[in-house]
């Protein structure tokens, strides 16, 4: 009875406050949607046209066949031609060009007699991701080139061993597959965080704390109260975050949208808590901002979010396993990308809701402290 | 009267931050239906002593009970008798007037038809109906100490604290609420405020002085100033009017016969012994140019008495000259 009229009591007045107050409003929603097109764009590691500059000595009809076939792979864009080994290197340090092919002049000569014919490829190492890339897709022509001139010789059609790989749930390795649930997961958190922490903090520092502490409140009541608008807020916005994903980046959702909603609900229950109990910990505004930062910086590397959580040294993974983000982002990539059915990732939503459970006791309990 | 007749007893209340006592051993009772006003300089404990009474912060000695409920056992109990403005007029800025009735409604139950009538009558009374959809954060102070007030009672509580109520709001705002917490005694409502000012504390039918965390005086006002230690055996009390009253101050309190000498706007106030001579007060005043003065006997102001207790009880001696 208590709980239910201090619940239905804060809940009248939230949702007026929250609407009424424009700017809340404004940065509940606007920078989760800037969020996630901003870092779906921005976060891509598909890498692709990289500038090169060819330095062909040979200027044969094989030397022009090899730069043709460089760039048909997508991985390089020529962007010019340089006369001189000088000009070619400086190219490079200015950071004009990523990566600089040099053409021997006794390449095709070379070539057709069957002799040991080399071309040089410098990549710039400084961004290592790229960097590897180019590598590789280099390195991968002249094999296949020199392959093919091996079987023609010895009169092949076959290799002697090959690998067929097939690439499962994101066949084609987009980068905004793996990428936007993540950042999904992350502006629901900022969102949340903030709304609630401020939550408690701000009638500290009005003065209406003490109004609601003399009056007959059930503090479970109050708390949920706090959370209740919220939660309806972020489900919401949550919503347009995943009609985001699938029209402007293409991701299909393959699982259930139900598991999916079922996920999300609970990863913003415990979040709104996490918020809450920052608010029963601060003293103002300021405080509350700060501890928040704190807490949401971890989740960013931590959550494996961009980095691989097994490949995390201990501490790091350690951290992650408090981390809601971190079973969120299972949670979201096994139901989206994955198709993952309950049985399957039933434990992540196990221990997301004893987490929440866990965070939003730990309000209450924290709340009569500060009746003391 | 018996112990039902009091509505608030509190019996060596004391309450510690750290070393600091904010308030120290602290007792008196108020009985129903009067109007208590506590005096004190900011930072006497006033607000404390208020905090302990509503249950929200606990004592570290002492007891007190609201209505025969104990404080820190049954706060639940005395939470849906008392009401509460604070300093600040707490309020909800983003919601308007009757939202704001409507929310204090909802937290203490009420049902939606006796809020809904309960709003109405206090925003009736207490003068609020035309601001009823204007936003708390665009009143002005003594609307917002009005609208606070609304909130305070909107479940008829029995008593109602008020801690500074009038800080800060004009005086005819100020006349006002005195007029509706008189209205209120009148119904049965015990009346617990908190002021510096000594005209408010004349109005009160019960005052309590407390002064550095400790109570110094309680009791009602005529009593107060009819305390021996106020006007002691063989004194009297006079009103000297004149110019340049900082000047004879100074003189006036060298003369024999005079125990203390206070300011009060444009008159001092004396205590001095039974038959001082006052051609010698005018003779002294005169030598210092002060000639046109006007001297005649006056009872003891509250400010007296809490002027004088105040030297006598925390000092812990008698006024100088006085067996």
């Amino acid at each position: 009875m208590r709980i239910w009229r201090t619940f239905s009591a804060i809940v009248y007045k939230e949702f007026i406050t929250v609407f009424r107050d424009r700017t809340t409003l404004f940065f509940l929603f606007v920078p989760p949607l800037i969020q996630i097109i901003a870092f779906g764009f921005a976060l891509d590691n598909d890498v692709k046209h990289m500038r090169t500059v060819i330095y062909d000595e040979d200027r044969s009809e094989d030397s022009r066949a090899f730069v043709q076939a460089l760039v048909s792979t997508n991985t390089f864009r020529v962007i010019g031609e340089v006369r001189s080994q000088q000009e070619l290197a400086s190219t490079l340090r200015a950071g004009r060009a990523i990566v600089g092919v040099q053409i021997p002049p006794d390449y095709s000569r070379r070539l057709r007699a069957g002799r040991n014919a080399q071309i040089q490829v410098l990549i710039d190492g400084s961004n290592s991701t790229p960097a590897l890339q180019a590598l590789n897709t280099a390195m991968g022509i002249a094999f296949r080139k020199s392959l093919t001139t091996l079987m023609r010789e010895a009169r092949r059609d076959t290799l002697p061993l090959e690998v067929r790989p097939q690439v499962l749930y994101n066949p084609s390795l987009r980068s905004p597959n793996f990428f936007v649930p993540g950042v999904i997961g992350m502006a629901l958190q900022i969102a949340t965080v903030f709304s609630t922490a401020l939550a408690l903090v701000r009638e500290r520092e009005r003065g209406t704390l003490e109004q609601l502490l003399i009056s007959p409140i059930s503090r479970w009541g109050l708390m949920l109260g706090k959370i209740v608008p919220y939660l309806v807020i972020a489900l919401v916005m949550a919503a347009a975050l995943y009609a985001i994903m699938v029209g402007i980046f293409d991701v299909p959702i393959v699982g259930d949208l139900m598991g999916l909603a079922v996920a999300t609900f609970v990863y913003i229950f415990a979040l709104l808590s996490l918020g809450l109990l920052v608010s029963t910990m601060a003293e103002n505004h300021m405080q509350a901002f700060q501890m928040t930062m704190v807490l949401m910086l971890p989740s960013i590397f931590f959550s494996g979010f961009i980095f691989p959580r097994d490949t995390m040294p201990i501490v790091f993974y350690a951290i992650s396993t408090v981390l809601p983000a971190t079973y969120f982002i299972e949670l979201v990539r096994a139901i989206v990308l994955r198709g993952a059915a309950l049985t399957e990732y039933g434990h992540n939503l196990m221990i997301l809701g004893i987490l929440g459970a866990f965070l939003f006791v730990a309000c209450a309990l924290r709340f009569r402290r500060t009746l003391g | 009267m018996t112990s039902s007749d009091y509505v608030i007893e509190c019996d060596g209340l004391t309450r510690r931050f750290g070393n600091f006592v904010a308030v120290d051993n602290v007792t008196f009772r108020v009985p129903r239906a009067s109007v208590f006003g506590l005096l004190g300089p900011n930072g006497s404990g006033k607000s404390t002593l208020i905090r302990m009474l509503c249950g929200v912060l606990r004592p570290s000695a002492g007891t007190a009970r609201i209505a025969g409920f104990d404080v820190v056992r049954q706060t639940e109990s005395i939470q849906g008798i008392i009401g509460y403005m604070s300093q600040q007029f707490s309020l909800y800025d983003e919601l308007t007037v009757h939202e704001n009735l409507t929310f204090f409604a909802r937290l203490h139950g009420l049902s939606r038809q006796r809020g809904a009538q309960r709003r109405e009558e206090l925003m009736e009374r207490l003068g609020l109906a035309p601001f009823r959809e204007r936003l708390a954060k665009r009143l002005s102070g003594g609307w917002r100490q009005r609208l606070a007030m609304a909130c305070a009672l909107i479940h008829e509580p029995q008593v109602l604290f008020l801690d500074e109520p009038t800080a800060g709001i004009d005086p005819v705002a100020r006349r006002e609420l005195w007029d509706i917490l008189f209205d209120l005694a009148g119904r049965g409502v015990t009346l617990f405020v908190t002021t510096h000012y000594m005209d408010e504390a004349e109005r009160c039918s019960q005052v309590a002085y407390i002064y550095h965390s400790k109570l110094i005086a309680v009791g009602d006002p005529d009593d107060l100033k009819r305390l021996p230690e106020v006007t002691p055996r063989g004194t009297h009390r006079l009103d000297v009017t004149c110019e340049h009253v900082m000047r004879g101050l100074r003189v006036v309190r060298q003369l024999d016969g005079v125990l203390s000498a206070t300011v009060f706007g444009q008159s001092m106030h004396l205590l001095v012994r039974d038959g001082f001579d006052t051609s010698k007060l005018q003779q002294k005043l005169a030598e210092v140019g002060i000639l046109d003065i006007d001297v005649r006997p006056i009872a003891p102001s509250l400010e007296d008495v809490f002027v004088e207790l105040t030297r006598v009880r925390w000092q812990d001696k008698t006024p100088a000259g006085v067996k």
